[in-house]
């Protein structure tokens, strides 16, 4: 099923120097349950589709569609509230004056999610979801180390209750120990939760491991969207073949692929 | 002969609840001409070894520093903070992880190039640093180096202000270049330009790399020796080859394990922190 549907979605800057197109007739759908990798370099559009699905930017034109509703920038509590954003650099994310407990509670006083005196009984479960202890919720950010930020962010957004995640770069401000154990936290909340990701990285390591599908953009274009196994086995589009062609590689069985894959760029 | 020799080094640092120990005995050395990557995590201590090497923690008044360091045969730690200053910038220099917060916003290109070129030569005319910053922009593949010269950092994309930082780290032929994350704050593909050229530029040089990446991928592409460094200890060190072939200590295997792979195989099964993380050092060989 159909969860979120992107159609000629498009959004044009003007600039003093002329119009920077940043989106360019951008067609796709998410379906419900998967994850959806966005790559591409910077200023290839990625963070500008995130924005606009969160109603954050509105669109030029073409439309966005969200569990067969049509989603604009002006949008009700109820519907921001589904779709939620991890972000990539939790300690500048998360209010570094606020508790963790008051950050992940902001959303449910925002959007008024269920009876206030339910709603701390709503954080510690959240925080108990990404492995973090109830009693943190008094702690402040600073007091935290990077993964635990990172679990932070996501139980803020979990608390929401949310259907759709837009994780932009989630785990690349962390170590790579780090980084493993939060992607399989991720994993797993998808699995549990039914939650439906889109997970917009420029690690192409990350999104052979924990994507579905693969949606390549080059200066605001879509030039490649498939399955994730085809991706990186068979790349069609050169700028896709020259992104796997730049990858850092730890070991023979991976150089081999890679070398293969970014032939003839 | 070793350019840098590390023996023994130990940091700590004083607090207002007590001492913090960060380095734990460090050894390492660099060969002329060897391109040396230090590996580790947030917190390991691979940045303030840099800073120690640089002759900046030295000037910290909290920092406890023991043992040897000697570069190019000078003991870094006996030395007056003005004569370490002095190697700043010509004998070493740094090449920043972010090179847009690296470059000062408010002077042209061309006008930082010249204090980076009157560190070696004092004396040295406008239009002499120039020539040879063009040169240097050149060497770096910048198109149109009149153009750049005249711009501000903001003007320029972060690769091209990743390109500028390399030309003016070895615009005075350094001996040693420390170079930390190099390109994390860049896309895959010009982090892979970066690292090539500056590849390219301290080969033909023979200037001698300390490169300091918590990156195992970008470690393996550029470094013809690494050390692992886990809580201010080196727990193994050896040739790239040898070291990603067939990695020993149980830190290093762990690092290792939780790399995902381009390959597939889905997310791996990440080991928890253990004491064995701690054991002794192993080594491969292939140090002087």
């Amino acid at each position: 099923m159909t969860l979120l549907s992107l159609n000629g979605l498009t959004k044009t800057f003007e600039t003093p120097t002329g119009p920077v197109h940043a989106v360019s007739d951008v067609t796709l759908d998410v379906q419900a349950g998967e994850c959806l990798a966005i790559v591409g370099e910077s200023g290839s559009g990625k963070t500008t589709i995130a924005n606009m699905i969160l109603g954050i930017l509105a669109a030029t034109s073409g439309e966005i569609t969200f569990d067969g509703q049509a989603l604009s920038a002006k949008r009700s509590a109820e519907q921001r509230r589904r779709i939620q954003l991890v972000q990539q650099n939790p300690l500048s994310s998360l209010n570094p004056k606020r508790s963790i407990g008051a950050s992940v509670r902001l959303g449910l006083d925002v959007y008024d999610i269920g009876e206030k005196s339910g709603r701390w009984g709503v954080v510690e479960d959240a925080l108990d979801a990404v492995g973090l202890s109830g009693d943190m919720r008094t702690r402040a950010p600073a007091s935290l180390s990077g993964g635990q930020r990172q679990r932070v962010s996501i139980a803020r957004a979990l608390a929401c209750d949310p259907r759709f995640l837009v994780l932009d770069e989630p785990t690349s401000a962390l170590d790579v120990l780090v980084q493993a154990r939060v992607l399989r936290l991720l994993n797993d909340l998808r699995v549990v939760r039914g939650l439906t990701y889109i997970f917009i990285t420029h690690d192409l390591a990350v999104v052979r491991n924990v994507a579905d599908r693969v949606a390549v953009f080059q200066s605001g274009q879509l030039v490649e969207l498939g399955e994730t196994t085809q991706i990186f086995s068979a790349p069609q589009a050169a700028y896709t073949r020259q992104l796997i062609g730049a990858v850092p590689v730890v070991d023979a069985a991976e150089l081999n692929l890679r070398n293969k894959l970014a032939e003839g760029v | 002969m070793s350019i840098l020799h590390i023996k023994d080094l130990h940091l700590g640092f004083k607090t207002l609840t007590g001492h913090v120990d960060v380095l734990h005995g460090i050894d390492l050395d660099i060969a002329a001409g060897e391109k040396v990557a230090l590996v580790g995590e947030s917190g390991s201590g691979k940045s303030v070894t840099a800073r120690i090497v640089l002759g900046l923690l030295q000037e910290t008044r909290t920092a406890r520093i023991s043992g040897t360091v000697q570069f190019d045969g000078q003991d870094i730690n006996a030395m007056s903070a003005r004569d370490r200053a002095g190697l700043r910038g010509t004998e070493m220099s740094m090449i920043f992880q972010d090179p847009t917060s690296a470059l000062n916003p408010m002077f042209t290109i061309g006008n930082q190039f010249t204090e980076v070129l009157r560190r070696r030569d004092p004396k040295l005319s406008k239009a002499a640093s120039h020539a040879r910053a063009t040169t240097l922009l050149d060497e770096v593949a910048i198109p149109d180096p009149a153009r750049v010269l005249g711009a501000y950092p903001f003007q320029l994309s972060g690769g091209m202000n990743q390109r500028v930082m390399i030309a003016m780290a070895l615009a005075n032929t350094p001996k040693l270049l420390l170079a930390d994350e190099p390109g994390t704050a860049l896309d895959v593909s010009v982090q892979a330009q970066t690292l090539t050229l500056i590849r390219d530029l301290v080969e033909q040089n023979g200037t001698s790399v300390l490169f300091i990446s918590h990156n195992l991928g970008v470690v393996r592409e550029f470094a013809d020796r690494v050390y692992v460094i886990y809580r201010g200890n080196i727990v193994e060190d050896g040739p790239t080859d040898a070291l990603f072939a067939n990695p020993q200590h149980a830190y290093t295997r762990a690092l290792m394990s939780a790399v995902p792979r381009i390959t597939g195989a889905g997310l791996p099964e990440v080991p928890e922190v253990s004491d064995d993380f701690l054991a002794p050092r192993i080594s491969h060989g292939g140090a002087l």
